[in-house]
């Protein structure tokens, strides 16, 4: 039995074209096949042998069927790839009526507002730089004053790759803030430091019209001699007041990030208040002086060194701007969308 | 966390007049952030106390009954259907113009006069559902028992004359000082400069023997265990004052014992626990749990525990979760006559990865995870036993105050450098502002020199945010007042940055790709799921599989930017029939190293509309190929690829090529059908791009370079041609100028035709070739060699000239 098997397994895998593997079929499991006829000879056998026999044969059959699918759908793939090979297809040829009739095309909102931010800071003499999307816990967290067992490493807020994880780095994540391009950017170069890092990351979040799972922010940092929170105050006022193209007051108030100390939030002046009303205040983003643990991870003396650092959220920034109310807009790829900006 | 401001002025003076959203402001700005100021007596706006002065039967029904009420200075005729009043009752009335919710469902309702089956009524005579101070109606609130004269505004009488400051909880994470109003009032006494009022406390305790031992196992998991038996007990309900001062800060009143114990927690902010004397076998074990141990726990059912949970056990059983919940079978109830009293310090770590895989959050973890002082247990420890002797006057303690440290308080001190304050806030604060600030937040200042102090942190400080200079800069900063750094643009070294041209070069192509060749740009998800890739006959071993994913949807990190482009394209047809789009993305390959191979691609299609019969293959080529030239990148070699992309037509697909590299940089194909078919885009033609544009960025550039005008004539003539159809056209076109570079200026295909009328395997192409000369005017002679010429190239290639 196994010899048949054997067999027609065989002459499967030498089919040449789906008419072959027709005849194959049939040869072996058409009414007067050779399996079907195996199976035909179970009636005369014993209870026990009917068992034993019977199954064997279906097993058989099984693999038949599935050596044969398998065929079937290569063939099926081949000959098809082969229709639409059978006739020569110039890539050089040019196009008779090249004139372009293409409507107006549109660049997305939020990368339109990112080159926004990116060259407002590069006016001020900050450069732009980059790091990767698939990040290491040590620079997503550890090089950044978050230990191992600070909430904001639960599940709930990280994707984790399945991967084996490395003793320095721990396991590999998504990042969840641009700030590991600080430690990055450190490492390589070293203070002084003047950049900004605007970039994609990834929260593990259920999505609603608030919350994304993927959102862009833009963090930056500034190290030098005699830096502090004033400047930082001066910095962003400057940034805001060029980007809204009015002049934009700022606030600071406490707030905590472990990389930070001081730690602030950033609150912009969004409404003045009338007849004795407090004024609105819009929260924009966490900053602070950058934390003296986070400076020697990135390989910078804290005793001569100081400086601030800040993240935002662009996506956030851009709904504002764009007045999107929904900012599962944002990766939605809707042409209706897009096509407004 | 909700903070009573009627609670904190028992610790810090706050003037009756003042501001509380201006205070909340002013806290804001110092300290955390108040999320919200909650007035609660203005739920009880227009509600007074009411005193019933007579009741008749309503002529007109039977249920109703008309009152009398005086509500202070006038009578009102108020009709109710309530059965349990009587005359002399104090009731709570809501006057005209108040808002009650009728029978204690829906939305408020304000109140108007009104006539009831013919009645005239003024108001109502309210149930507790009714004004939001129960959820199930059981008859009108009798307030028999309060001394308030009638027309007392009733959220005084009911003690909700209070107003509430809710503190976001997230910006307290690293304050285990502020998780109590004691801890607040500290704080609010240090912004506004007043001065903070002491606790009263318990001190004396009995030194007869304890009557339940403890014994602490787990030494790492608990810095501190106090206890004391209470004997002659009696648990009820607690007092007005306790009710309110729970219950408006939005926690429930269980009994007076659980009720002191919460109350000490919410006012010092440690939580405490209270056993039930004679349901703890022998004596108090703090250990570890055994594996698979199950308790019953209070309010959350039965859960087991594993190896690394701290518990409180006694002889047989776990009690309690240590720092989490208690269980059920120590809990305090009405027969409850002797209490062992539970105030302890718990590993942070512990507590809160406990917490976690048991899934249970109490305000007991929310503080414990914070990381308490341990000499707070001890004063919380005293601050409870003095309230349940003050609620349980007959109460006695029968065992001593049984303390068992396992930590070793040393004070901690930080060097202060004045001029690194100044610089970091970037303000010139003067020492003395600087020592004052200190000492308002109850730090120690000692001078070393003009330019150093020597801080001392108090306990409450120390255990988790205060330990070096940059901390201490933090709290003279906010105290100073933020708002009042001045702004200023930094003095920096005159350094340029360098341009990141990849970022730049960016901005060109979306410039081109949208602006000139009419594609919209989009952004997609990094990930999507397996039966994408599947579809798009990608391999998952390539890819990174997220551990957590959030839907099945986005299961793998994309390897190509396509697969999400062409389900985007399928969402699109349904209201647009044609369209171009384009997206610039990462992509991320599994290699056998820890990172992956993480790079930049630029990719698109081209969504034919249903009817159109173009090439859409030849549209996408001539657009990149019209990028890669504003990118001035000629390096790039235009051919078959190599090896056709899982998701390309087998016969329609070519690539851009770096000789250098051997790298297929851009390729352009038709989408194969069967992949069409998979993605439900089968019925329109679609052709994509996509390039890698790390790659692509570090191409060189070819220099612009201005080539000579020719001043001689050009000369131009046709060549009409039947040739085989499996010569390329580029073949054709570059022999044709390789008869003379010099002289062929361009060949330029105006005629293109097969099908009827020419051989099957044939096609007719016409051509216009374009000679000129930069230094002469050709001659006819040199014009007729060259065309010559041209006819025995296509003729080697198998051509056939017409009209020869």
């Amino acid at each position: 039995m196994q010899d048949l098997l054997n067999s027609a397994l065989q002459a499967i895998e030498n089919a040449n074209n789906s008419n072959e593997l027709k005849e194959i079929e049939i040869k072996y499991l058409g009414k007067k096949g050779l399996i079907t006829e195996q199976l035909k000879t179970l009636k005369d056998l014993s209870e026990e042998d009917k068992r034993t026999t019977g199954k064997a044969i279906q097993e058989i059959k099984q693999k038949f069927l599935s050596a044969y699918q398998k065929k079937a759908s290569q063939l099926e793939i081949e000959e098809i790839n082969s229709k639409l090979t059978a006739e020569f297809f110039d890539i050089t040829l040019p196009r008779l009526n090249k004139i372009n009739h293409s409507k107006k095309g549109t660049i997305h909102p939020l990368n339109q507002l990112q080159q926004q931010v990116e060259e407002i800071f590069s006016d001020m003499g900050f450069e732009i730089a980059d790091g990767p999307e698939v990040e290491s816990e040590y620079y997503n967290f550890e090089a950044l004053n978050i230990p191992s067992h600070h909430p904001a490493r639960d599940m709930q807020d990280t994707f984790f790759i399945e991967n084996k994880a490395d003793p320095k780095h721990g396991e590999l994540i998504l990042r969840t803030h641009t700030s590991p391009v600080q430690i990055r950017t450190m490492e390589l170069k070293g203070a002084p430091l003047r950049i900004i890092v605007p970039g994609r990351v990834f929260r593990y979040e259920a999505t609603d019209a608030t919350h994304d799972s993927t959102f862009n922010q833009v963090e930056g940092l500034l190290i030098d001699k005699n830096i502090g929170l004033a400047d930082l105050k001066g910095i962003m006022e400057e940034f805001l007041s060029r980007l809204f193209e009015k002049d934009i007051t700022v606030r600071f108030r406490p707030g905590y990030f472990p990389f930070v100390e001081p730690g602030l939030e950033l609150d912009i002046l969004w409404q003045k208040g009338k007849n004795g009303q407090s004024d609105k205040w819009l929260e924009f983003m966490g900053a602070g002086m950058v934390h003296p643990n986070v400076l020697k991870a990135g390989g910078i003396d804290p005793e001569n060194n100081q400086g601030w650092a800040f993240g935002f959220g662009i996506t956030r920034l851009a709904m504002i701007k764009y007045q999107i109310a929904d900012i599962r807009q944002i990766h939605n790829s809707d042409l209706r969308f897009l096509k407004q900006f | 966390m909700k903070i009573s401001i009627n609670w904190l002025k028992n610790y810090v003076n706050i003037p009756d007049n003042t501001d509380i959203n201006q205070l909340a402001e002013l806290f804001t700005t110092r300290t955390a952030e108040v999320e919200e100021v909650i007035d609660l007596a203005s739920t009880f706006d227009k509600m007074v106390v009411g005193k019933i002065e007579a009741i008749e039967p309503h002529p007109n029904a039977d249920k109703l009954q008309i009152t009398q009420t005086n509500v202070g200075g006038e009578i009102l005729k108020i009709v109710c259907g309530a059965q349990n009043i009587y005359i002399g009752q104090k009731v709570a009335v809501a006057k005209n113009g108040a808002k009650v919710k009728w029978h204690g469902e829906g939305e408020l309702v304000e109140l108007k006069p009104t006539k009831i089956r013919g009645e005239e009524s003024n108001g109502m005579i309210c149930a507790a559902s009714e004004i939001g101070l129960k959820d199930e109606e059981d008859g009108i609130m009798d307030l028999s028992n309060l001394e308030a004269e009638p027309g007392t505004s009733l959220a005084e009488a009911l003690q909700k004359n209070d107003q509430i400051i809710d503190i976001d909880n997230k910006s307290l994470t690293h304050r285990p000082d502020l998780w109590g109003h004691y801890g607040i009032a500290r704080e609010v006494a240090a912004i506004t400069g007043q001065s903070l009022k002491p606790i009263e406390l318990h001190h004396e305790y009995p030194s007869t023997e304890t009557i339940i031992p403890v014994e602490i196992k787990a030494k790492d998991h608990c810095k501190r265990y106090l206890s004391t038996t209470i004997e002659n007990i009696q648990v009820g309900p607690s007092p007005e004052w306790l009710k309110n001062a729970l219950e408006n800060t939005g926690n429930r009143s269980i009994n007076n014992i659980v009720d002191a114990t919460n109350f000490v927690m919410l006012e010092l902010g440690n939580p405490l626990h209270a056993f039930d004397t004679n349901k703890i076998k022998e004596k108090i074990i703090i250990r570890t749990a055994e594996k698979g141990e199950k308790i019953e726990t209070l309010k959350e059912g039965e859960k087991e525990l594993d190896s690394d949970m701290l518990i409180i056990a006694d002889k047989e059983k776990p009690l309690a979760i240590a720092g989490i919940m208690g269980g059920l079978n120590s809990g305090i109830n009405n027969e409850t006559t002797s209490i062992t009293l539970e105030a302890a310090n718990f590993d942070p770590i512990s507590t809160r990865k406990t917490s976690v895989k048991l899934g249970i959050r109490t305000e007991s973890v929310q503080r414990f995870e914070k990381d308490l002082d341990p000499l707070l247990a001890e004063q919380a420890f005293d601050r409870l036993v003095k309230i349940i002797l003050d609620l349980c006057p007959s109460a006695k303690i029968v065992s001593a105050k049984n303390d068992q440290k396992n930590f070793d308080y040393q004070i901690k001190t930080v060097k202060l450098d004045l001029n690194k304050v100044r610089s970091k806030i970037g303000v010139q604060i003067e020492s003395m502002e600087i020592e004052e600030k200190l000492k308002n937040l109850e730090f120690k200042v000692k001078k070393l020199d003009t330019h150093h102090l020597e801080v001392e942190v108090p306990s409450f400080r120390a255990t988790k945010d205060i330990n070096h200079q940059d901390d201490l800069i933090e709290e003279i900063a906010r105290l100073y007042g933020y708002e009042k750094i001045p702004t200023r643009i930094p003095e920096l070294s005159l350094t340029l940055p360098k341009p990141n041209t990849e970022r730049l070069e960016k901005y060109s192509i979306r410039n081109i790709l949208s602006l000139e060749c009419g594609y919209n740009e989009t952004l997609n998800y990094s990930f999507y799921s397996k039966k994408t890739l599947q579809n798009a006959g990608l391999e998952a071993s390539k890819h990174l599989k997220i551990k957590n994913f959030l839907s099945e949807e986005q299961t793998h990190l994309r390897t190509t930017l396509l697969p999400n482009l062409l389900i985007t394209a399928a969402n699109n047809l349904k209201v647009e029939d044609g369209f171009k789009l384009f997206e610039i993305g990462r992509t991320f390959i599994y290699q056998n190293e820890y990172f992956p191979l993480e790079e930049k691609h630029l990719a698109g299609l081209l969504v034919l509309p249903k009817k159109s019969k173009m090439e859409p293959f030849y549209e996408v080529r001539d657009d990149i190929s019209r990028l890669l030239e504003r990118l001035r990148i000629t390096s790039l070699k235009y051919k078959r690829a190599e090896k056709a992309c899982s998701m390309a037509h087998p016969n329609k697909h070519a690539a851009f090529f770096d000789f250098k590299t051997q790298q297929e940089i851009v390729q352009i194909y038709e989408l194969h059908p069967l992949i069409a078919k998979n993605f439900d885009l089968e019925k329109n033609r679609i052709a994509c791009f996509e390039i890698n544009y790390s790659l692509l960025h570090k191409l060189n550039r070819a220099d612009q370079k201005y080539k000579a005008i020719s001043k001689y004539p050009a000369v131009e003539f046709d060549i009409s041609a039947i040739l085989n159809n499996n010569i390329e056209y580029q073949t054709l076109e570059s022999q044709i100028k390789n008869i003379d570079k010099n002289l062929v200026k361009s060949v330029q295909l105006f005629d293109y035709y097969k099908g009827p009328n020419i051989n099957e395997g044939k096609i007719s192409m016409a051509f216009k070739i374009k000679l000129q000369s930069n230094d002469r005017t050709l001659t006819d002679q040199e014009i007729k060699e060259i065309q010559q010429n041209a006819f025995q190239v296509l003729q080697k290639l198998g051509g056939e000239i017409r009209g020869l």
